[in-house]
């Protein structure tokens, strides 16, 4: 053949080589795992406490409660802390968890809110896919929840996409390379919520400070009550909607679990601005954006809540690195 | 270095079919970037959408440029074929990165390309410019000689 004609021959095995080395880019990047880490069996003891009943098969998504912010804040408030779970289709709750999940309209969008009430910041916690810390070790947010007998669970930072950024989680450093500037949220040990900026405080500095957990991917949506994302500030240059997820802090141990869809013709989905708006409303004193898009998936008493989708045209949870959860 | 001069110079219409071959991979490149961010869900690269760049002011221009003003030596085959490397390697390496950028995430191994790329172009340009130069030098000495001989 002409192509391997001397002339050539530097040319195709130049080109072989290049198509290889992208083949090879790419397995490394979406599909060889990597596994860098095993949660250890003494953290998910707390975890094996849960018990299995308090999971529940109903069929939530139809049946939670479209309400107003303020309706819901009135809700919330008035479920009790009982001695034995209770759960209802949009709520939970025993002697140290509450929870109301709601569903809202706004900007043409769909979207999930999880009032959240705890008697302890260790019932907030966050899970590896297949407990392990790695790279391409990614599973469904249902999967990770059921496994960690997650009450309450979205999706996370989803850190195994990034090859620098904090992960901090459940109070063990598992990568201390910071990210350039990224904001990070902290979890403290007692439940408060700040954010901070990569490159000027060390993830060792926040672990020996006792950050319970560091979430790290953002921007930062809320601080102190106001909103600090600007109108055109997007997630990866985007500037379209999208299906979003966010996490929020009303006051000491009281958080907002907040899950959009988007990308479909009956949800449009939000912008950070939107999405940062809308957490003001409900009365967030400090919120954070976690990964979104595909990703963006909530799990209440074991059910998908929202619609998860990555293309619009199907339904279907994507896989993730990490999820955000309250359990025991 | 006499050797790839005297062994292939390439006339002005290689030059040509070159500059059309990098125009035809720098439209292919805009067309991709343009299909691929109907897809990406409003989330935009600058590195896929201009990776076209590479081929059309990498290759396109300066070989038009060759074969329509370049009246001395031409890049014989060695710096040819490391210049074009070198700007194959860059093009790819934006598309990949605007890929993994649309996505949401990173590969160190990204570093490769840029570095196999400006370092490709590089070496070829410096070997083109030893070309000229010795050229040059070839040309001098021949006419010195012409000049002394009686």
């Amino acid at each position: 053949m002409g192509i391997f004609r001397k002339k050539y021959k530097w040319g195709v095995i130049y080109a072989i080589l290049l198509i290889a080395f992208t083949a090879y880019v790419i397995l490394d990047t979406f599909v060889i795992a990597r596994v860098y880490a095993k949660v250890s069996s003494e953290e998910n003891i707390g975890m094996q406490n849960a018990s299995e009943s308090t999971l529940s098969t109903n069929p939530v998504k139809e049946l939670i409660l479209q309400a107003t912010p303020e309706e819901t804040a009135d809700q919330n408030n008035t479920i009790p802390f009982t001695d034995s779970a209770v759960i209802t289709d949009n709520s939970y709750s025993d002697r140290d968890i509450r929870i109301t999940v709601t569903k809202y309209r706004e900007y043409d969008t769909t979207i999930y809110v999880a009032d959240v009430r705890i008697l302890s910041a260790e019932y907030l916690q966050t899970a590896f896919a297949r407990g392990e810390f790695g790279r391409n070790i990614t599973e469904k947010t249902s999967t990770i929840a059921e496994a960690n007998n997650a009450i309450l669970a979205i999706n996370g930072d989803y850190y195994g996409a990034q090859t620098k950024g904090y992960v901090l989680k459940n109070g063990v450093l598992y990568r201390e390379s910071a990210s350039g500037n990224k904001e990070d949220l902290v979890i403290w040990a007692d439940g408060s919520f700040e954010i901070i900026t990569e490159g000027e405080v060390t993830a060792q500095t926040l672990a020996e400070d006792g950050a319970l957990q560091v979430l790290s991917f953002g921007p930062a949506l809320i601080m102190d009550g106001a909103i600090v994302v600007s109108e055109n500030e997007e997630v990866g240059k985007a500037k379209a909607s999208n299906p979003r997820t966010a996490i929020g802090i009303i006051d000491e141990l009281h958080y907002l679990f907040v899950v959009s869809d988007g990308r479909t013709s009956t949800s449009e989905g939000l912008s950070l601005y939107q999405l940062a708006e809308f957490m003001q409303g409900l009365g967030a004193d400090v919120a954070y954006n976690l990964d979104g898009g595909g990703s963006s998936t909530m799990i209440f008493n074991g059910e998908v809540i929202n619609n998860p989708t990555t293309n619009g045209n199907s339904i279907k949870e994507r896989s993730v690195s990490d999820i955000v959860y309250i359990g025991y | 270095m006499t050797l790839f001069i005297s062994d292939i110079e390439p006339g002005k219409r290689n030059m040509r079919k070159i500059s059309l071959f990098y125009l035809l991979n720098a439209i292919f490149c805009a067309l991709f970037g343009i299909i691929y961010e109907q897809f990406s869900h409003g989330v935009y690269s600058g590195y896929m959408i201009f990776a076209f760049a590479f081929p059309l002011v990498g290759g396109t221009f300066p070989f038009a440029v060759l074969s329509l003003f370049a009246h001395g030596l031409l890049p014989g085959r060695l710096p040819r074929f490391l210049y074009n490397a070198g700007i194959a390697a860059l093009t790819v390496g934006s598309m990949m990165k605007g890929v993994l950028e649309i996505y949401g995430t990173t590969n160190d191994l990204l570093k490769i390309y840029r570095f196999a790329g400006f370092g490709f172009v590089g070496i070829g340009l410096i070997i083109y410019a030893a070309e000229l130069l010795s050229a040059r030098k070839s040309h001098h000495e021949k006419n010195d000689s012409n000049e002394n001989q009686p």
